[in-house]
């Protein structure tokens, strides 16, 4: 290229259509495929994510771990807010977080738990903030997301399989499936060119001989069954 | 030494005027010795201007003023505000002593470097027992005698070195000395009544009509002889009563009493050492309806970590009294700690923002007060086999957590399971049967033998797998074989999210 063009185009003031806009302050998140696809190479700070799940038990939570031990290095707290299931200590103690930093808060309603999710996104004191909530209302999500912004904190909120959101107010927005024993990740919105083809993660494998030829169980035989060949 | 005395003329009406706004002052206000024939002990602005003195009987004071508020005088307040106020100045030294009733001596030759020197000190005293809602006249003398004439008469100039006092305290009355009225009488009939004169008469023949305590007095005001003073020590426990003008029917109305109790509060922490952990705020309803059966309206809370900033507290109880429903309308607050913990001095900011950022009161504290004490949790891994029992929640709270030391946990990850684990896990088993009738379930990972609980009945013996669901989920499965092996049935327990 050209280098008087060069020079004019890495002027912070032109932005040109095949990149993504700068983020203020990201979070590596630990994968490289995953980093690639985000603006900023890294989860945002001060902004609202929103992840679509196909279902649950895909590597949801696995995909975020890395962002969130990050967090915790940096000395602020993780707030899980209504999560559907009992989150494990055991798995998360395995995982190497911080659990006199990692708070869980239940509500008894909807209403409460989008106060307690605007107050944690709000605290200076917490850098991640995730909550599982059944939040459509635009202006709702639009609070939140300023919400996110003055805490500077990195919020999550995750969409349940069967919680179809339209417009959002998330500059981020993912889906995320299974394919083939991987999780792919495919960008719905960032603030940057559209990415027509989903993310393939690697490095969530639970176990080493992950690839190894399993055995299967069926019913109503119930036992397992070394696969034919 | 350098004392600097406060004197409080107007504590039996400060008590009660305290509780109002500002734009209650016009209102005429009058304190009452009560009893049969109750006077007029003291009276605000307002109906001093409507001609009511001291001295004068209630039923003439209403016939001026038919619309003042009245109140029985409170002694037992008084003491309990005079404390209060000690509690608070112990900030600016640790040598502070109750002088008189309505009195405080504090030796402030030791902070004057800390705060500046002498007329900043004096400035942040008036102005914080102003905040406070009392009038006081300061005194400053070498002597806490001296600083108490001072103060009572009114007495502006600070006097740092002895040999001014004779000269200064010369024509004050004696009055003003808190001697007995047989001697106060014999001196007048005498014609003695000012200090000078006292002073300047023959020692002996005045200790043989007078009393050797006489003659002490004189010479601590004139500090000559030592004048030791019992220091005040806070009390171990903090209650505080504010009394209402009239019932308040509305939380919102509440908060200004609410934060002049929490300053008084913060005083006594800071005078302590110590942050608050639990505290309780009790409304009490009109006299009454707690004659009906109406029982006063508790409001126990409790702080995720010792706090004892103004700000914090005061967001705390309002995001608390925002849930509470009031049965009746309040007449008084009473503030007390429950629990505390020692909490050390901070250092200030440097900066201005650094203070902004600490009055921030913290989101679990936030959190609690608004959803209920148990909502905010934490979690442990707990050295145990069967999957239910290998997790702990407990409440976030300071004092758990202080309890909770490094090395326990270090024990507790030495005792994690070398086998995966989900970070979700179902709050119930789910039977799969019908779940596997589509398509089979690849196991990718064990079995996992787990046989634990036989001593608490409730036992299990479980063969657990990671596998994979043909939706391309991971999960959690067991085959349960407690009653004998391999013929058990299966059931889902987690999800690898």
């Amino acid at each position: 290229m050209n280098s008087a063009l060069a020079t004019l185009l890495s002027n912070p003031a032109i932005w040109r259509g095949d990149d993504c806009a700068p983020e203020p302050a990201t979070l590596p998140s630990g994968f490289a495929a995953v980093d690639a696809a985000l603006p900023g190479h890294g989860w945002p700070q001060g902004a609202l994510t929103e992840m679509l799940i196909e279902r649950e038990g895909i590597g949801e939570l696995r995909l975020t771990l890395p962002a969130l031990l990050r967090v915790q290095a940096q000395g602020r707290d993780v707030v899980w807010i209504a999560p559907p299931h009992r989150p494990y200590a055991p798995a998360l103690a395995a995982a190497g977080l911080d659990l006199a930093r990692f708070y869980v808060v239940r509500c008894h309603d909807a209403k409460d738990a989008l106060w307690a999710y605007e107050q944690a996104l709000r605290a200076p004191e917490c850098g991640a903030a995730f909550a599982w909530i059944a939040a459509h209302d635009e202006r709702v999500l639009r609070r939140l997301q300023v919400a996110a912004r003055e805490g500077k904190t990195w919020g999550v909120l995750w969409r349940r399989p069967g919680q179809r959101a339209s417009a959002s107010a998330a500059p981020l927005r993912l889906a995320l499936a299974p394919r083939l024993g991987k999780l792919t990740v495919r960008v719905l919105k960032r603030r940057g060119a559209e990415l027509p083809q989903p993310v393939v993660v690697g490095g969530l494998e639970l176990i080493s001989k992950w690839g190894e030829q399993p055995e299967y169980l069926s019913w109503p035989n119930e036992g397992p069954q070394r696969a034919p060949r | 030494m350098l004392w600097v005395c406060l004197y409080f003329p107007s504590l039996a009406l400060d008590i009660f005027a305290r509780a109002w706004h500002d734009e209650d002052a016009a209102q005429q206000f009058v304190v009452a010795s009560g009893g049969n024939a109750p006077k007029v002990i003291l009276a605000n602005d307002a109906a001093r201007e409507a001609g009511i003195r001291r001295g004068q009987t209630i039923s003439a004071a209403l016939a001026l003023a038919p619309d003042i508020v009245l109140r029985d005088r409170d002694p037992s307040g008084e003491a309990h505000a005079i404390a209060q106020l000690a509690t608070w100045t112990l900030r600016f030294t640790p040598q502070v002593s109750i002088i008189a009733a309505d009195a405080l001596v504090l030796e402030i030759g030791g902070s004057l470097r800390l705060f500046g020197g002498l007329s900043p000190l004096v400035t942040r005293i008036s102005n914080g027992v102003k905040a406070q809602g009392y009038q006081a006249q300061l005194g400053i003398a070498p002597s806490p005698t001296a600083a108490l004439l001072l103060a009572r008469a009114m007495n502006a100039h600070s006097i740092r070195d002895a040999r001014e006092l004779p000269c200064i305290l010369a024509p004050l009355p004696l009055k003003l000395l808190d001697i007995d009225a047989d001697t106060l009488a014999t001196l007048a009939a005498a014609g003695v009544t000012t200090f000078g004169q006292a002073a300047a008469l023959p020692r002996d023949a005045l200790a043989r009509r007078c009393g050797q305590r006489f003659i002490t007095t004189l010479d601590r005001a004139l500090a000559r002889s030592p004048d030791p003073r019992v220091p005040y020590v806070p009390p171990p426990c903090f209650s505080s009563r504010l009394e209402l003008p009239v019932p308040v029917a509305d939380i919102e109305a509440l908060s200004f009493g609410v934060n002049r109790l929490v300053h008084e509060l913060t005083a006594w922490l800071s005078a302590r050492g110590l942050g608050a952990v639990r505290l309780s705020l009790t409304l009490t309803h009109e006299h009454y309806l707690q004659q009906r059966g109406v029982p006063p309206t508790h409001v126990p809370f409790t702080l995720g970590a010792p706090a004892r900033t103004p700000a914090h507290l005061i967001g705390v109880l309002r995001e608390r009294l925002a849930r509470v429903a009031l049965p009746a309308p309040v007449e008084a607050i009473v503030l007390e700690s429950e629990e505390t913990a020692p909490l050390a001095g901070r250092n200030l900011g440097l900066l201005p923002e650094d203070e902004a950022d600490a009055a921030q009161v913290p989101l679990v504290d936030r959190l609690r007060a608004r959803l209920g004490d148990d909502a905010v949790t934490l979690l442990a891994p707990h050295a145990e086999h069967r999957p239910e029992k290998s997790d702990r929640t407990r409440v976030a709270r300071a004092t758990l957590q202080s309890k909770m030391p490094a090395r326990k946990v270090h024990k507790d990850s030495e005792s994690l399971p070398e086998a995966p684990r989900p970070l979700w896990l179902l709050a119930e088993p789910e039977p799969l049967q019908h779940r596997l009738e589509h398509a089979p379930w690849a196991l990718k990972d064990g079995p996992e033998r787990i046989e634990s609980g036989w001593w608490d009945g409730n036992d299990l013996r479980r063969d657990y797998f990671v596998a994979e669901t043909p939706d391309g989920a991971i999960v959690w499965i067991y085959r349960d074989h407690r009653y004998g092996v391999d013929d058990g049935e299966w059931f889902l327990h987690g999800l690898f999210a």
